[in-house]
């Protein structure tokens, strides 16, 4: 059970990452700080449901996802994208030049993908989690994860080419 | 797998942590043997990790860790009042509705005052209440003399004077009971009508000071009203307050007026 869990630990420990996906998605500093408190309230609530402590992380972001849902008041179905021969958008934006982003840069481009492969494409980066537990995170089929992922990876990288004259390839 | 099928599958290729995927694995294995695969790759784990980097700059607001922590002790607090106040008025509610529960069906005796505000109406419904309980008759009598001198002895109100209509009415007995902190007479008749089992009397006449009943003016008519479903008259004479209780309506009491 998860009734032993500090909630203090809890937040020190997981608010950060969790403000980070909640930025990325909304791509607002107060709906973040929301989503983000209201993610920790609703664990004071029914975080003692939670029977598998090692489950807490996920828990806490899948939460956070749903209300981002909620928030927005728009169903989101899970369309899936064919695994197209993505190559062919394959980026050419160099490492380098991803050095040279800031993190506004890169929120941009990523507010100009669609929100479907925004939240994968952002727990792919922000938190290694593995396909299964986005899949898990985000409530769709695995297979879906990856087809949202190759897509919005695809797309980002292509759109920070487009970002900056110092990223041009 | 051709090289175009193994970059696809590579781009969501992490370093370290997704290598057990079935397809990340062949598409690396294909990369080995493949070297311009193999600097695409190189170049493409650079680009993800750059990234990552980045995505991890995103500067978290300061304070909000404390933030979170700090509104969350405050809605526990408020939580923990809101209970305590729901639980005082929940044990509260409880309180009253027994009362309640118990003053409409706890049969009350002579001598057990019930406090109520003082006025006239309750003191019709709280006398109304006592004929219809099941009360003990503190003397049983049928003369009139004898109840007045028991009415004496108890100090409760005896120099009353019988309605014209009462003088031939069967007398029952007679029981002291309270109002307030003062004693009222309860001289009981019976009517001729058959009576419940149980019941002695059918026909009650309450009489107290009328100066123990708050803001009861002069009543030379007497006022009829409908309570519990006894019709009652109400009058004042000679500074006593006279209530007459049966079961029936104006022209049935009217009869022993």
């Amino acid at each position: 059970m998860a009734e032993g869990v500090n909630f203090e630990d809890l937040v020190a420990c997981h608010y950060g990452p969790l403000y980070q996906f909640a930025y990325s998605l909304t791509r607002d500093e107060a709906d973040a700080c929301d989503l983000t408190q209201q993610t920790f309230c609703i664990w004071a609530a029914k975080g003692h449901q939670l029977r598998d402590v090692s489950k807490v992380k996920t828990w806490l972001f899948t939460t956070l996802h749903r209300e981002f849902l909620g928030s927005r008041r728009r169903e989101v179905r899970f369309p899936h994208v064919e695994l197209e021969q993505a190559a062919a958008e394959l980026p050419t934006v160099s490492p380098a030049s991803v050095h040279q982003l800031d993190s506004g840069q890169l929120l941009d481009a990523l507010g100009q993908l669609d929100e479907i492969y925004r939240a994968a494409v952002v727990l792919f980066y922000l938190q290694d989690y593995t396909y299964n537990e986005i899949a898990e995170i985000l409530e769709i089929p695995l297979g879906t994860v990856k087809s949202r992922l190759t897509r919005g990876l695809a797309r980002l990288h292509h759109l920070l080419t487009h970002v900056r004259p110092p990223l041009k390839p | 797998m051709n090289r175009d099928e193994a970059k696809t599958i590579l781009l969501l290729y992490r370093s370290g942590a997704d290598a057990t995927d079935p397809e990340i694995a062949e598409a690396l294995a294909l990369a080995k043997s493949d070297p311009e695969l193999s600097r695409w790759l190189e170049e493409q784990q650079a680009r993800q990790e750059a990234l990552r980097g980045k995505f991890r700059q995103i500067p978290i607001p300061a304070g909000l860790k404390e933030q979170i922590i700090s509104e969350q002790a405050a809605a526990t607090r408020a939580a923990a009042r809101r209970e305590k106040v729901v639980g005082a008025a929940a044990v509260a509610a409880i309180a009253v509705s027994l009362l309640m529960l118990a003053w409409f069906f706890m049969p009350s005796r002579p001598g057990q005052p019930r406090l109520l505000a003082n006025t006239l109406d309750n003191y019709r419904l709280q006398m109304v209440n006592l004929a219809l309980s099941g009360y003990a008759m503190d003397m049983t009598a049928n003369d009139a003399g004898q109840i007045q001198a028991f009415l004496a002895n108890k100090q409760a109100p005896s120099s009353y004077t019988l309605p014209a209509g009462l003088k031939n009415t069967a007398l029952i007995g007679c029981a002291v009971g309270r109002w307030q902190h003062s004693k009222a007479s309860l001289i009981c008749f019976r009517t001729g009508k058959p009576l419940a089992p149980g019941q002695q009397s059918d026909l009650w006449l309450f009489v107290i000071n009328q100066a123990e009943v708050n803001d009861v003016p002069a009543i030379t008519s007497p006022q009829y009203a409908k309570v519990r479903g006894l019709i009652t008259a109400t009058w004042t004479q000679n500074g006593q307050l006279y209530l007459l209780g049966t079961a029936g309506d104006e022209q049935t009491i009217k009869k022993y007026l």
